[in-house]
């Protein structure tokens, strides 16, 4: 009977599970012949090892420190990613199994056939530990083939492996706590962030060792799965208990999921669902306010991304001097992606860059929001009401400009607080600027574009949209790194934006984005006109 | 009496598909129209381009002699409109929902009249405000789009089977509320294959199939096509000999059958009282029968499929 689930769960997730293990693959392979590009040497390493003990910020995005040798190097750039995505595609697995099925009625269905009622989650079990035992196999494999050792090659896949495996008890225990899969879902993100943000403080509060090449984590490390994760220190010492720790805690707690799940009715929850307002705020009286409530939480999301890559923009600019010295290759690459004068202004822009990719991923999905609404159906209630079809698009695009506004916003003041904290390089306060407001009509292209595409070919437009996205962040953030003529970097928005070039503001491609900006939101405004209902089917 | 929706030889295409074929339909003010056929009739369709959503492909649409496409703004200022599948927002409780909506159709923020209609509904319709989008059944999410309907005064009423979710008792309450509307003045044009409903609460009905209207008119008014069935207690077939008017005779557990056009029937009734009858029982056409009359041939297939 079981064998029968798990085929039919096979058959729908078999491509997401491919995409997330593929990923997550590909990451470990990028990274190493990224370490071995960039830090090809034994010295190299050890420097960066050496910058980055010194600078809190760095260990909070990277891994444990634990040598310079190129597989330990590698572990800590990369091991802590892995981590995240097999976590991630651990817990999207375990709630879209339990609680959504649940939510949508199917469980129901299924409960209602000789199949007892804790069938789906142990199911879930099993489908999501075979998922992690591909994923930690796969990543050993390509971490063998790239030239590492067996030992820490193993060791390293199954690190990712097993906190996916974690991840999988802590989504079961969400679904059963949550009344629905959003709650789920969000509740298990959060428990992702906060440990991930631990193991982080763990490793900044921790004690270096006398070569500055190893950090002995401090005690918060220890209470988050990637910390286990990375006290293997595979490559290193290759330690195997905390790996162990990591499964039987898993194991455990799905486990207690399973348990909870027969102490409870069919459709309950442990959790009451938080209720909503009686009453609306007055404030929810028009479509606007609609869009900025549904708007509302993501956007959080990408301000804080913004803020993070604003102030890393700044502060990791004495960092990258010292390295950059010793390691003129990467002074060149920043240099290739920026196209300007002095190392802190290339960093700067390589930065905001990312901020411009940041704000275009706001500005998609918030206009791309207008056809969920269309396609899930609450659309057609909106517009049934005195409500201009034009306006309510144009409710979707000035949201989504707003929203880009308030991301760059975001990223430009905390890029002077990094400025401010790191003392001292004032004089780049014009490139952050300049490149920060750049950055936001780069992004503006996003949204115009994908309200184009809404009302063109409207059941397109999720997987269009962030395609044409994808493309422009490939070529104007690697287009260089591959070594790609200049043009290329050129159609891509984030490529075309103003830079401050030792001093001077070259303006590029400005004109022409502004230009696309207004033709593009025009048309689309114009052609939303005539456009009628595109409901799903 | 004005007319408040009017469509003539009403296409629409959808790449190859015909959703509607020459509709016409005719509803006046005042009335509630019963607008009756099955799922993919083009019920849907057609309520879609009279509110602007969709646009039709020919023929002719009005609606307060308004151009429901160009003109939709001014359309919805005097419309409620309760779509087919009710959706929701996720993240927006019942009671927010409602607002918003009726916010958007002109209640005001403070306004009190509004507010006391939308609590006398939402007790009215046993309905909780509170929880948030996702935990709401189809019926509930129903009583969200009814509410928002009906708590703000509206000239027309277009409703898309609203009541497929609801049960029986909340159907009651419905229909009160339809009552009151049209107590009040308004048009309500009701979708729905439920026919019993349709015969409580409708003046006039209107039969879609395959895109075309193929019979129009009040109740009344179509019970005189089709023929009221009599029977009573009887020994054989026999008993029916001498009827003029009899039509379809059968005999069944004790009961001789027959049928008569509407018509006939006060001219049948001195026949069966000279021959004195007992448990005498005389059946007008029911709104099933008008309707199976329409759709006999896809019944006749749904029934050869069984053998």
């Amino acid at each position: 009977m079981i064998g029968t689930l798990l085929r039919q769960r096979f058959r729908r997730d078999w491509l997401q599970l491919l995409l997330w293990i593929l990923g997550t693959v590909l990451m470990a392979v990028a990274g190493y012949s990224g370490v071995t590009q960039s830090y090809g040497t034994l010295e190299d390493r050890q420097n960066i090892l050496a910058a980055a003990l010194a600078n809190p910020v760095i260990l909070m995005f990277r891994g444990l420190p634990s040598g310079p040798g190129e597989g330990a190097f590698l572990a800590f750039e990369v091991l802590p990613w892995l981590a995240i995505l097999a976590a991630l595609m651990s817990l999207f697995l375990a709630i879209r199994h339990t609680r959504a099925d649940e939510e949508a009625g199917r469980s129901e269905l299924l409960s209602a056939t000789p199949a007892s009622r804790t069938l789906p989650t142990v199911a879930t079990i099993v489908h999501g530990v075979l998922a992690n035992v591909v994923l930690a196999v796969l990543t050993t494999l390509a971490l063998l083939s790239v030239g590492l050792d067996a030992a820490g090659s193993t060791l390293a896949g199954a690190a990712a492996g097993a906190t996916g495996i974690v991840f999988l008890g802590i989504g079961l225990i969400a679904a059963q706590l949550m009344r629905t899969s959003r709650g789920a879902n969000s509740l298990t993100v959060w428990v992702l962030v906060a440990t991930f943000l631990l193991r982080g403080i763990g490793n900044a509060a921790g004690t270096p060792s006398d070569d500055l090449t190893h950090v002995t984590s401090a005690w918060p490390a220890w209470i988050s799965p990637f910390g286990w994760a990375e006290q293997a220190r595979p490559f290193d010492e290759d330690i195997w208990w905390p790996v162990a720790l990591a499964l039987v805690v898993g194991i455990g707690l799905a486990v207690v999921a399973a348990v909870l799940q027969s102490a409870r009715d069919m459709g309950a929850s442990f959790i009451a669902p938080r209720m909503g307002r009686v009453h609306a705020r007055p404030a929810l009286a028009s479509t606007h306010a609609l869009v900025w409530r549904l708007s509302s939480g993501s956007l959080i999301g990408w301000a804080v991304g913004g803020a993070l890559t604003g102030i890393l923009a700044t502060s990791l600019g004495g960092v990258i001097d010292q390295v950059s010295t010793e390691n003129p290759a990467v002074a060149d690459i920043l240099k290739k992606i920026s196209q300007s004068g002095t190392l802190d202004e290339a960093m700067v822009t390589v930065f905001f860059t990312m901020l411009g990719i940041v704000a275009g991923c706001c500005a998609v999905q918030t206009v791309a929001r207008a056809r969920q609404e269309e396609a899930h159906g609450t659309a057609e209630p909106i517009l049934g009401t005195p409500t201009r079809r034009v306006m309510w698009l144009a409710d979707y695009l000035i949201v989504a400009t707003c929203a880009v506004l308030i991301v760059a916003a975001a990223a430009v003041v905390f890029a002077f607080i990094g400025m401010a904290s790191s003392g001292g390089g004032s004089d780049i306060a014009r490139t952050v600027l300049v490149d920060g407001a750049g950055q936001a009509v780069a992004a503006s292209v996003f949204t115009v574009i994908t309200g184009l595409v809404f009302v063109l070919v409207p059941r397109a437009t999720i997987g269009l949209a962030w395609a044409l996205l994808l493309i422009a962040t490939m070529l104007g953030l690697f287009g260089p790194l591959f070594g790609m003529p200049e043009w290329t970097t050129n159609i891509s928005p984030f490529g075309a934006t103003p830079v401050v070039s030792g001093g001077d503001v070259d303006v590029r491609g400005l004109w022409w984005l502004v230009l696309v900006v207004a033709v593009g939101a025009v048309a689309s405004l114009t052609l939303m006109r005539r456009r009628e209902l595109a409901t799903n089917g | 009496m004005s007319t408040v929706i009017h469509t003539e030889s009403l296409h629409k295409h959808y790449r190859r598909v015909h959703a509607l074929d020459g509709l016409d339909l005719s509803v006046e003010s005042g009335q509630v129209h019963g607008f009756l056929g099955p799922n993919g009739a083009g019920k849907t369709t057609t309520i879609r381009i009279l509110l602007g959503l969709a646009r039709k492909t020919r023929g002719a649409a009005s609606v307060f002699g308004l151009d429901p496409w160009n003109d939709a703004v001014a359309v919805h200022k005097r419309t409620a409109y309760v779509p087919g599948d009710v959706s929701v927002w996720p993240n927006l409780s019942g009671g927010e929902a409602i607002d918003l909506l009726a916010r958007l159709r002109g209640a005001s923020r403070r306004d009190r009249a509004y507010r006391a209609e939308r609590d006398r509904l939402a007790e009215v319709f046993d309905f909780d405000p509170r929880p948030k989008g996702r935990s709401y059944s189809k019926g509930n999410r129903q009583k969200i789009a009814l509410i928002a309907a009906f708590a703000v005064p509206a000239d027309l009423y277009i409703l898309d089977e609203p009541t497929s979710g609801l049960d029986p008792l909340m159907e009651v309450a419905f229909r009160d509320e339809i009552t009151r509307v049209r107590d009040a003045g308004a048009t309500v044009l009701l979708s729905s294959h439920i026919l019993s409903e349709v015969e409580l609460l409708c003046d006039r009905v209107s039969i879609i199939r395959a895109g075309r209207i193929v019979e129009s008119g009040t109740l009344d008014e179509l019970r005189h096509l089709t023929r009221s069935e009599i029977s009573f207690e009887a020994e054989g077939l026999a008993a029916l000999e001498g009827i003029a008017a009899a039509h379809d005779a059968a005999f069944a557990s004790g009961r001789a059958t027959f049928t008569v056009d509407s018509d006939d029937v006060d001219a049948v009734l001195p026949e069966l009282a000279r021959r004195r009858v007992a448990g005498l029982r005389i059946a007008p056409p029911s709104l099933e029968e008008l309707f199976l009359r329409h759709y006999g041939d896809d019944l006749e297939k749904i029934e050869a499929n069984k053998r």
